[in-house]
């Protein structure tokens, strides 16, 4: 039944996402230089050790946790509200420190990482809410651009970027719109433009289709794909089922702030 | 940095265009908390100058005694004039204390009775004016002490009392200044820390795509200081406008002062719009400090 709904709209999907050679061969060339630059040998993009977080209040969120995430992964992280994958996330993006063990990201270690250095690190991360988290005031593209704006980057390399990223998600025509013009769907597909106009290493969907209805989860889940198949690691929090269960990509399943469960090609629910 | 600087500025603009609402009330706020620390330090200043006034009329006068000489007179004068405490001496013979009188008596419409003598009945008599009235003792001593002088008018338990209300009135007023100082730097910075609120999520989203801090918060220190520098600039019209009708009023009143509108002009555009371009730029850092520290 799962599998039924999920090919039909991965075969006949509405979305058309427009060829983008130069992101992808930028993100290969980089993976490429990295290889000869670094001496890591596993190049993995995310590494959690040992790793246990218990917040002031006591309660203790994670425990024990290990994950090892290779680069080019696609990983379903599933499990119950309140069995830590939002802690997960920020550990992961450095919004909270772990209380014991050691995140890894990217070769750094977060709780060595000096407070002045984690805007430099959270541009390898792209980030996508259940709630889009766009501007209001600002246009499609400016609410990519504003990713841009915010850190630095030049400004004459902005439009060519922006203007990438959105034929990648397939919003150039919606470019000039503001974000309550959209569909809910497309509100996401800005905000995934968003998170890959940085060229991250690393996208975290926090529950992306939790506001969607099946058939447009159906489209963010294709172009994450295919941002996967660009090079880019992807980390998605879901309770999607029917999504992860088609799919059979990785999947790591928490309860009660511990992996229960890791294993690739796996379904939403444990099958034995 | 010049991209930086141009960043800011124009995100600080774009940030209070596109928030207009909470832009234009943190900006009235902000005239209405300027005005009252204007109107309070014009008040203030009045009543130091008019203090400042009652203590200069603080005058020892010493009479001398009829047969001292022009020389031994002089000599009196340049002692006290080069006392520390003494401002000024004024000598004022026997003939001057007489067309005095008979000028005061003229003035009151009162009849001269000076016609019916054949002497002059006055005292010649040194004036003695005083860097500070508190030292009315050291001189008054001085000149009792002094063979041709004849007696001291006893005024040291009046400038005692008067000393006393002055300082009074004095520390009332800047304790009044200080407190409405501190109310308004209260409001000013709350009203500002419920704008920066309002856009939360925008610091959220900037923090999360990777932005230094340095990029979040000069964006809206920046705006802080548009929104103080506004508030200052209205305010100092309305003060301008407002200034000759209540001037005219007052004018009579000012002038006896030692006020010199100039001074006076100079120090409120300065006390206005540093404060509201300060606190401007005070409440944007103390907001957005509460969200990058984390």
């Amino acid at each position: 039944m799962a599998t039924v709904v999920a090919t039909a709209p991965l075969a006949e999907s509405p979305v058309t996402i427009a060829p983008a050679p130069s992101t992808a061969r930028s993100i290969r060339r980089r993976i490429l230089e990295r290889g000869r630059d670094q001496a890591v040998p596993d190049r993995a993009v995310l590494v959690l050790h040992d790793v246990s977080k218990q917040y002031p209040n006591g309660k203790l969120a994670l425990r024990d946790v290990d994950l090892v995430v290779p680069e080019g992964d696609f990983v379903f992280l599933v499990g119950p509200s309140g069995a830590g994958k939002s802690t997960l996330i920020k550990l992961i993006i450095r919004d909270e420190v772990a209380s014991h063990g050691e995140v890894v990201l990217d070769g750094q270690d977060l709780a060595r990482l000096a407070r002045r250095h984690v805007p430099r690190m959270r541009r390898k991360i792209g980030i996508i809410f259940q709630d889009f988290k766009l501007l209001p005031t600002k246009t499609v593209w400016e609410n990519v651009a504003f990713a841009l704006e915010v850190t630095g980057y030049p400004r004459r390399q902005i439009p060519p970027a922006v203007d990438r990223v959105l034929a990648i998600v397939g919003l150039t025509a919606q470019a000039r719109q503001t974000p309550n013009q959209l569909s809910g769907g497309e509100q996401q597909r800005t905000a995934i433009a968003r998170a890959l106009v940085h060229d991250p290493r690393l996208i975290i969907a926090d529950e992306p289709t939790g506001n969607l209805d099946p058939l447009i989860s159906w489209e963010i889940l294709q172009l994450l794909l295919r941002i996967n198949e660009l090079g880019v690691t992807v980390l998605m929090a879901t309770h999607n089922a029917e999504v992860v269960t088609a799919l059979r990509k990785r999947v790591v399943a928490l309860e009660e702030g511990r992996i229960i469960r890791d294993e690739v090609g796996g379904a939403y629910h444990r099958e034995d | 940095m010049v991209t930086f600087i141009v960043f800011s500025l124009k995100r600080a603009w774009q940030g209070f265009w596109r928030n207009a609402l909470m832009s234009i009330a943190a900006t009235a706020t902000m005239v209405l908390m300027l005005m009252l620390l204007a109107g309070f330090w014009i008040i203030q200043t009045g009543l130091l100058a008019g203090l400042q006034f009652t203590e200069q009329k603080v005058e020892v006068v010493a009479y001398l005694q009829p047969n001292a000489t022009d020389s031994q007179v002089a000599k009196l004068k340049s002692t006290l004039e080069a006392m520390p405490q003494v401002a000024g001496a004024t000598v004022v013979t026997r003939d001057e204390a007489l067309t005095r009188f008979q000028e005061s008596m003229k003035a009151q419409g009162r009849e001269d009775l000076t016609q019916y003598l054949d002497i002059n009945p006055l005292f010649a008599s040194i004036e003695v004016k005083l860097v500070d009235p508190s030292s009315v003792r050291v001189v008054g001593d001085a000149m009792r002490n002094e063979p041709i002088v004849r007696n001291v008018i006893n005024i040291e338990d009046l400038v005692d009392r008067v000393l006393t209300v002055t300082s009074i009135l004095r520390t009332a007023g800047t304790v009044v200044l200080l407190v409405v100082g501190v109310i308004v730097l209260f409001i000013i910075v709350n009203t500002i820390r419920l704008a920066v609120f309002a856009r939360a999520e925008e610091i959220e989203i900037m923090r999360l795509v990777g932005a230094s801090d340095a990029f979040i918060r000069w964006p809206f220190v920046f705006e802080g200081a548009f929104v103080g520098f506004l508030g200052a600039v209205i305010t100092l019209v309305v003060l301008a406008v407002a200034a000759d009708p209540i001037g005219g009023f007052m004018v009579e009143f000012f002038r006896v002062l030692p006020i010199q509108v100039g001074t006076l002009t100079r120090d409120l555009v300065t006390l206005v719009m540093g404060a509201g371009v300060g606190l401007g730029i005070l409440g944007s850092w103390l907001s957005v400090r509460t969200y990058l520290i984390r």
